[in-house]
């Protein structure tokens, strides 16, 4: 008997120290932007009265929240569709046996290993109107006549953070799809030689579908992180020119720290979180229900 | 011959459906490489050229003592492996008994350490800093402290640590503790002596990764940390370019160069245990 619930009590014993550091670093904050998101909060975090819902009620009457609502979305889906779209076949060349596979692999990688804010802050640069080498290099080549003003012009600025985001982004992807891509068996695909199936034809009918539960893996986190990333943004344009490239984060941040309104920007971290597990929610209801997971 | 050479054309057709991607992560490097040993007054002449007319060295001694760069590097050092080894003390029991036990309440943890995946600093940060404010801490409280960040970031660190350490530990055979087991050896000291030292690699390859998480990560410091003292790099080189109306940029760019070159090399050396270890635990 007490040889049994030893057993039991054991494998707790070893986790509750990760259990209470997450929770204490997480639950508490959690639990305190509930409670700033329904009391007035002066700019120096003094909590005044029960508010009710009146920070939410101020930004859904704020046209810039309702534009970096959207724009977040258009964010999402484009980081994450553009990563998805350049890490497949990224992948399928790195599974490849040829010369120089293990430089290929580490360069692919690389974006991976520096700070987002350092990215953000060397592309900022070459991004720069008249000295950087993203137009110095464009107009060598001939493509543009003049430098284009890309981050002084909101509508270049956002799709080039996208971009930028994909950039990130790849690396990750493209090691769950190796990972993937790794565990498929090389006799399937001499079975289907042998039958005659055409390169298109394999990655169709074998590869893409071997590889669906590590695309939706992908998928998933990449959505995550793309959803909450910060740093490129933030250093590239910091939501400007004119709030033309704010998203969800930025705009929080920016209430909170900047503008001194700590109540809205709670309220802005609930939206976010609620929108989040929403689309857990309905990622969770369409995904084919397989075997029970462990 | 004629295999090699079939080899030789696949090579050159991967190589060239890859080139456009190359280009594009080799093309920041270059920008900082060049911009970082351009003398200052050919940083900003029209039109810019990628070349220096000669490569002015001196531009990283001069960019230390502008940037405050030996500082910003300690606090880096300090936060970076304070939270390394707060990570991964905590999470090697935790991978060690998802590993190795079947217990109730399992599967409930695992979707705990999802959450907080989803759950990203910057989500949470208005709490974090009340958090950090609400604590009282030798005469303050804990904003503009290191510890501050250090303890942040291995919380959230939780999930990938004992993700990848369980994963590899489920691949170290129990056998090996069983038999020590038969021979006389109690429980606890069969795994000091029998599933640790196997366990190292793994140990030590998460813990590169919490640290280079911690070395690069920035809201949070950009938030929790207020004098230029106690900034860490990221933080600190974002602030010689963000509000500023002249930015220094080839010691911005030396300094970007500096603080990311080592990491860098480091990552380039472990990938390939990251694509293992995520890939079995993504299997399981």
């Amino acid at each position: 008997m007490p040889r049994n619930s030893g057993r039991t009590l054991t494998p707790w014993l070893l986790i509750v120290p990760s259990l209470a550091l997450a929770l204490f670093v997480i639950g508490y904050p959690l639990y305190n932007i509930v409670f700033q998101s329904v009391h007035e909060v002066s700019r120096f975090g003094l909590i005044r009265d029960f508010c009710g819902l009146d920070n939410f009620r101020k930004l859904f009457a704020d046209p810039v929240f309702i534009a970096s609502l959207w724009r977040t979305v258009w964010w999402t889906l484009g980081v994450v569709g553009g990563t998805v779209l350049v890490a497949v076949p990224v992948a399928l060349i790195l599974n490849q046996d040829f010369y120089g596979r293990g430089v290929a692999r580490v360069i692919v990688m690389l974006p991976w290993s520096v700070s987002l804010t350092m990215t953000a802050i060397v592309w900022r640069w070459a991004f720069n109107d008249e000295y950087g080498m993203v137009n110095v290099t464009l107009q060598r080549l001939g493509v543009i006549a003049a430098p284009v003003h890309w981050l002084a012009t909101s509508t270049l600025a956002f799709p080039v953070e996208i971009l930028v985001g994909v950039l990130v982004s790849v690396p990750f992807t493209v090691t769950i799809f190796l990972g993937g891509l790794s565990s498929v068996p090389v006799d399937i695909y001499e079975a289907a030689r042998i039958d005659g199936a055409t390169g298109w034809q394999q990655f169709r009918k074998l590869t893409l579908p071997l590889l669906r539960p590590f695309i939706n893996m992908a998928i998933v986190l990449n959505v995550i992180y793309v959803f909450n990333s910060f740093p490129i943004i933030w250093v590239m344009t910091q939501g400007g020119p004119s709030n033309g490239t704010h998203i969800l984060v930025t705009y929080l941040y920016e209430r909170g720290f900047r503008l001194g309104k700590p109540g809205e920007a709670a309220a802005v971290s609930l939206v976010m979180l609620l929108l989040l597990f929403a689309a857990t929610a309905v990622y969770l209801k369409i995904q084919p229900r397989e075997k029970g997971e462990a | 011959m004629a295999v090699d050479r079939r080899k030789l054309r696949r090579s050159l057709v991967c190589w060239l459906a890859l080139a456009p991607l190359v280009v594009i992560v080799l093309f920041p490097f270059a920008v900082m490489f060049l911009t970082a040993v351009k003398p200052a007054e050919e940083v900003f002449v029209y039109p810019a050229r990628w070349l220096p007319s000669h490569y002015r060295w001196a531009n990283f001694s001069d960019m230390w003592v502008a940037t405050k760069f030996g500082v910003a590097l300690r606090n880096s050092l300090i936060v970076s492996f304070g939270s390394m080894a707060l990570a991964i003390a905590v999470s090697i029991p935790a991978a060690y008994a998802l590993a190795r036990f079947p217990f109730r309440g399992k599967g409930g943890y695992r979707q705990f350490l999802l959450v907080t995946q989803m759950l990203s600093p910057i989500l949470l940060v208005i709490g974090l800093f009340r958090l950090a404010a609400m604590i009282h801490w030798q005469g303050g409280n804990m904003v503009d402290k290191h510890i501050s960040v250090i303890v942040a970031y291995a919380a959230f660190n939780i999930a990938f640590a004992v993700w990848m350490m369980s994963s590899y530990f489920a691949t170290i055979p129990r056998d090996l503790e069983e038999s020590a087991w038969l021979e006389g050896c109690g429980r606890v000291r069969a795994v000091f002596k029998v599933f640790l030292p196997l366990a190292v690699p793994a140990m030590a390859v998460t813990a590169i990764f919490t640290f280079i998480n911690g070395w690069n990560e920035f809201a949070v410091v950009y938030t929790l940390i207020r004098s230029d003292a106690n900034k860490t790099l990221t933080v600190q080189i974002t602030d010689l370019v963000a509000g500023r109306y002249t930015v220094e940029w080839h010691q911005v760019m030396a300094a970007t160069l500096l603080a990311t070159l080592p990491v860098s090399v480091l990552f380039a050396w472990l990938q390939r245990y990251l694509v293992k270890g995520l890939a079995l635990g993504a299997v399981k």
